[in-house]
């Protein structure tokens, strides 16, 4: 009797202390992974208004050079722009290098004609070879002349990304990373 | 049996020293991680939210920008738009009415916060105008359609009461209206709205799809909405859209007649663009230009002379300055109820700037995060507003390029 007694008064003493310091690690750890969460969530909202801007942005690009003159004249003879700097806003008509073709690898790194910078709110900052310092996103672009038409048939292509390093993806074959954006359309000359 | 009295005795003040000291150092840790995650918490949510709402204001706008001047292809006159009238006008519609030719945005200098679009969708509701107006009428008297099916008694396909239209013709004037009566048997239409002009037959009459785009800033109300119009319906596209510019860029060469095409050719474009001059010596009665003239030919020694200058050497695009846009020569005249600048006929390419916002107590002061200040004072309830620049290109309007 005294026995089962002090048992129950035994069992009703509370934790010791070496339970209560493994309680409060398992619910230390497990508010921790809990606000592990958050950050995940906000990483991957980061991530999606990323891939959003540098889509918008490779469309802009698209856009401008699809505007660029790649026609016929009225006479009929084939006139092509390759002096627009589209890396400026407003563009200028001299400068740039419109849809003349581009060298090799321009979209494996930056090479002044076929690269301009972007600030935070998607405003042009320039082109050059190298970034300024308050770049965020970097959009590259290529100028090819389709291989059975090369005359009257371009093929453009965007890419962009936020301004890093992108190492071993920067092998001008058009390799994607996770929040880039790369665009593909082709431009052949209409007559009027 | 002592002992386990003891043990009954609870902690000594040592143990609860200890206990209360480890107990205080891991809820305070715990609360400095909870604690910026409850920020996270109830901003996150608002940014997907806001990056959603910058989506969907870029996507609608593109979706109808890159269609806009697309032109009818049955019928008389076939082709963009853009080879007719303007398709594309910095203003609401409605707003010549009230002398605005250009809804200048706020802060910006050649930028507008408006924009209405036209184009012509897939449809067979196009027809032509059967005989000449007596005088700007109601009724229209329209030609049967070629394409309509045999068996169907009415020869008005396509056409139905509460349809938005556009009439319009070679001479550079055009007309929206809404049928409100269709007598297919008879070939009339009818319509409610003015129109500017008796159109002679041959004027094309189709089916359009207007599309206005707005900024509404209204600060009494703090509503900042991005609306939509089609013409009939108003509404609410996206909320909490705290600025959109809407810059114009064009072809800086004049417009010249194509030196291939004889204006007699029925079959059009016969100009680099906008509308084709009546030809040497025949006037248009309908407008105030004299004989051979329109709003973008004068004759000058006998000869079709643009009236539009080149903007700049060379062919690179140039932006189209308000200036620009509402200083004439009107299309098709200055007395034109529905004119409009000669100069929007160079337009070939639209930047938009649109910045959206989250609520009042998601902003912090105005400044670079922020356009116009809200209610939080704790930076981990910041949700910075969110700005995008994107450009389209109408595929119609740029069919020489």
């Amino acid at each position: 009797m005294g026995l089962a007694k002090s048992r129950s008064s035994d069992s009703a003493a509370g934790f010791s202390l070496v339970e209560v310091l493994i309680a409060t690690m398992l619910l230390a750890t497990a508010l921790v992974m809990l606000a592990q969460l958050f950050v995940l969530s906000t990483q991957s909202n980061i991530g999606a208004r990323n891939t959003t801007f540098t889509a918008v942005l490779a469309q802009q690009k698209l856009e401008e050079l699809r505007a660029l003159t790649w026609g016929f004249d009225t006479q009929g003879l084939p006139i092509s722009d390759t002096s627009t700097n589209t890396a400026v806003s407003p563009e200028t008509p001299a400068g740039g290098t419109g849809l003349a073709p581009s060298p090799a690898g321009t979209l494996g790194a930056n090479t002044d004609g076929y690269v301009d910078y972007i600030g935070q709110f998607g405003e042009k900052l320039g082109g050059g070879a190298a970034p300024p310092a308050n770049t965020v996103f970097v959009r590259r672009w290529s100028v090819e002349p389709l291989p059975s038409n090369p005359n009257n048939t371009l093929i453009l292509q965007v890419l962009v990304f936020r301004n890093k390093e992108r190492g071993a993806a920067n092998n001008g074959a058009g390799t994607l990373l996770p929040e880039e954006a790369r665009l593909v359309t082709v431009k052949t000359r209409k007559s009027q | 049996m002592r002992s386990r009295v003891q043990s009954e005795a609870g902690f000594s003040v040592a143990e609860m020293l200890i206990a209360s000291a480890i107990m205080i150092t891991v809820v305070g840790a715990v609360f400095s991680v909870m604690n910026p995650s409850q920020g996270m918490y109830r901003t996150q949510p608002e940014v997907t939210d806001l990056q959603q709402r910058l989506r969907i204001a870029a996507d609608s706008m593109s979706k109808d920008l890159v269609m806009a001047g697309s032109g009818a292809y049955a019928g008389g006159m076939t082709g963009a738009l853009s080879n007719y009238f303007a398709p594309v006008m910095p203003y609401r519609f409605g707003d010549p009415g009230a002398g605005i030719y250009f809804r200048l945005a706020s802060g910006a200098t050649d930028a507008s916060d408006s924009i209405s679009l036209f184009s012509v969708p897939s449809t067979a509701a196009q027809t032509t105008i059967r005989e000449d107006m007596p005088q700007p009428s109601s009724e229209l008297k329209v030609e049967a359609q070629a394409n309509c099916p045999p068996a169907k008694t009415a020869q008005l396909c396509g056409f139905v009461e509460g349809m938005r239209a556009i009439i319009f013709d070679e001479s550079g004037a055009w007309d929206p209206m809404v049928i409100t009566n269709v007598q297919d048997a008879a070939l009339h239409m009818q319509h409610k709205d003015p129109l500017s002009k008796s159109y002679k037959k041959g004027a094309v009459v189709t089916m359009a799809s207007l599309h206005t785009y707005y900024l509404l800033a209204d600060d009494a109300t703090k509503t900042y909405q991005l609306r939509h119009s089609d013409g009939i319906s108003d509404l609410p596209l996206v909320d909490n859209v705290v600025k959109l510019e809407i810059e114009y860029y064009g072809d800086p060469r004049a417009p010249i007649l194509l030196p291939n095409k004889p204006l007699s050719d029925p079959v059009g474009p016969w100009t680099t663009y906008g509308p084709k001059p009546p030809a040497l010596g025949v006037d248009n009665t309908n407008d105030t230009w004299g004989a051979g003239e329109n709003c973008l030919y004068a004759v000058v020694s006998g000869a079709h002379s643009p009236r539009l200058p080149n903007l700049a050497g060379g062919f690179g695009q140039v932006q189209l300055t308000r200036a620009m846009l509402t200083d004439g020569p009107w299309c098709p005249d200055g007395a034109n109820a529905m004119r409009y600048d000669a100069d929007l006929l160079r337009l070939r390419r639209v930047r938009i700037k649109v910045r959206v916002q989250a609520p009042t107590e998601m902003r912090g002061p105005a400044g670079t995060l922020f356009r116009r200040a809200g209610t939080s004072g704790a930076g981990q309830h910041f949700v910075p507003d969110q700005e995008i620049s994107f450009d389209v290109t109408p595929r119609n309007l740029n069919l020489g390029r």
